[in-house]
């Protein structure tokens, strides 16, 4: 793996460079070499073998990308999750060389540079965050990992002088990066907007994705953060990160995500779906060829976003050709709530549908109809969900019906309830 | 003693808002993840008229309900 090779260097020219700081813990190069090897040592030990998937929780700590690197240098890859284009829940393959596509399209596109701090405040079982470990890494910078935006106070202890007591005898750092899904800039724009001004010199770019950004986040955005370079980009687990869009350079237009970078290319099927194609692309899905025969042809990945491309070629997205909701960048599949709900002896029938939601965009909605004689709380049904589905898929809106519109042959009329919103 | 009404009404509005968060719990704030606090926030300040910001999602502030009454008493005292 070429980033393995790119730790091995950085551990021998600078082995006291921080490579990973969490809030209790610092990981230098030498650190986290020496540690990768003897993880990958340990996998090899236990049967781990070149090609397998090996999965294992996304914890937010070192710990984490420690063995996630193991994992590779034993030639064996950690596979994704993803409801991705097809709706149903698969596990991704993406192989090292993907990874340093990847990488390299955004270590081109976006400057990533030895005296970067890249904070990761989403999770690392995603592509938006894990794949920002590659270009940091590679290029000898230093990632800093967050639980989440949960306190949003500490998306700026970094930037403090002196900032975590994590970083031992470390300077403060001058120049910060990170990946924010939309729901997490209209966040931070609306309750630390003050803190975020006056940080905004240090801050070098902002990357937003997975989800539209509205028109009114990007400008104000742009005015809190006048000196930063904000890309809005288009990737998924299945075709790797394709596009991005300066759109602090070029003006903020929704659903503009740009060029294709240089490992990357698009086109636009008959059916109006973006069709990708470069060295970024999945494997395939495990154990699922009949899936992955579905969406990757002939060295094309299908999906289900709708587009044009415009004269300048920037890729352009129009929405989804599915009933798939996005929800703050989390992908959720309303028939397999509906399945979940299925089993719940309050509820008779019902249909989950996209809902505006003033931070997430959008959230899944379940429109119900109580069962005999049952009075129905909201509370109790989400209760049920939680011990079946991940919780971003649990309706966050319930609405209680007296019947669920179908179509003629029975099946939930989806188109309707999604015009009607 | 957190003034009853106002619990009622931020329990009512956070129920809706959050319906897989045990609003009676002491916990509270170990209950909620980034959604959560931001929502608490949001809703809040709409309702209130006052202005919240990032500062003020302490664990304290949000230990549980009657912390967030606090939190929303003394803001309006202001």
């Amino acid at each position: 793996m070429l980033l393995l090779d790119s730790i091995a260097r950085f551990a021998r020219l600078m082995p006291d460079k921080p490579a990973i700081i969490t809030a209790t813990e610092m990981l230098t190069y030498s650190d986290l070499h020496r540690r990768v090897c003897e993880r990958a040592d340990r996998l090899k030990a236990e049967g781990l073998r070149e090609g397998q998937p090996y999965s294992f929780p996304a914890t937010q700590d070192a710990d984490f990308i420690v063995i996630y690197l193991a994992v590779y240098l034993c030639r064996a890859f950690y596979p994704l999750h993803t409801t991705g284009t097809t709706g149903a829940s698969k596990s991704v393959i993406i192989s090292d060389e993907a990874w340093t596509a990847n990488a390299e399209n955004l270590i081109d596109r976006f400057g990533f540079t030895p005296d970067l701090l890249f904070i990761i405040c989403g999770p690392l079982s995603h592509l938006g965050s894990l794949s920002k470990i590659h270009p940091t890494l590679m290029t000898g910078g230093t990632l800093y990992i967050m639980d989440s935006l949960k306190d949003l106070n500490a998306f700026f202890k970094p930037f403090k002088d002196p900032p975590l007591p994590s970083i031992k005898g470390r300077k403060t750092f001058n120049r910060f990066a990170s990946f924010l899904v939309p729901s997490s800039i209209r966040m931070l724009l609306q309750f630390a907007r003050e803190e975020l001004a006056a940080v905004a010199h240090r801050i070098a770019f902002i990357e937003t994705g997975a989800a539209p950004i509205a028109q009114h986040d990007m400008e104000l955005l742009c005015k809190v953060l006048p000196h930063s370079r904000l890309f809005n980009t288009y990737a998924s687990t299945e075709t790797g990160i394709v596009c991005s869009y300066e759109f602090s350079r070029y003006g903020c237009r929704p659903g503009v995500v740009g060029k294709p970078m240089k490992h990357s290319s698009v086109r636009i099927g008959e059916d109006g779906r973006v069709i990708c194609a470069g060295a970024t692309l999945m494997t395939g899905y495990v154990d699922n060829p009949e899936a992955t025969a579905r969406v990757l042809v002939d060295g094309e990945v299908h999906t289900a976003d709708l587009g044009f491309i415009d004269d300048d070629g920037m890729l352009h997205l129009l929405g989804r050709d599915d009933d798939i909701i996005n929800t703050g960048g989390y992908k959720v599949n309303p028939i397999e709530v509906e399945d979940a709900v299925s089993a719940c002896p309050l509820v008779r029938d019902c249909i989950c549908v996209p809902a505006p939601h003033p931070v997430l965009g959008t959230a899944p909605k379940l429109l119900y109809v109580p069962a005999p004689d049952c009075e129905v709380k909201p509370r109790a049904i989400a209760e049920f969900l939680k011990a079946r589905l991940e919780s971003y898929k649990i309706p966050l809106f319930y609405e209680s019906v007296e019947a669920i519109r179908c179509t003629f042959n029975g099946k939930p009329d989806r188109k309707a309830y999604r015009v009607k919103g | 003693m957190a003034n009853d009404k106002m619990k009622e009404r931020i329990i009512e509005l956070l129920s809706a808002a959050l319906p897989l968060v045990d609003l009676e719990s002491d916990f509270l704030f170990s209950e909620l993840d980034s959604l959560g606090v931001t929502t608490i926030l949001m809703l809040l300040s709409e309702e209130y008229g006052i202005v919240l910001d990032a500062k003020d999602a302490t664990p304290r502030n949000l230990k549980n309900i009657d912390a967030i009454v606090r939190m929303v008493e003394g803001k309006l005292r202001r």
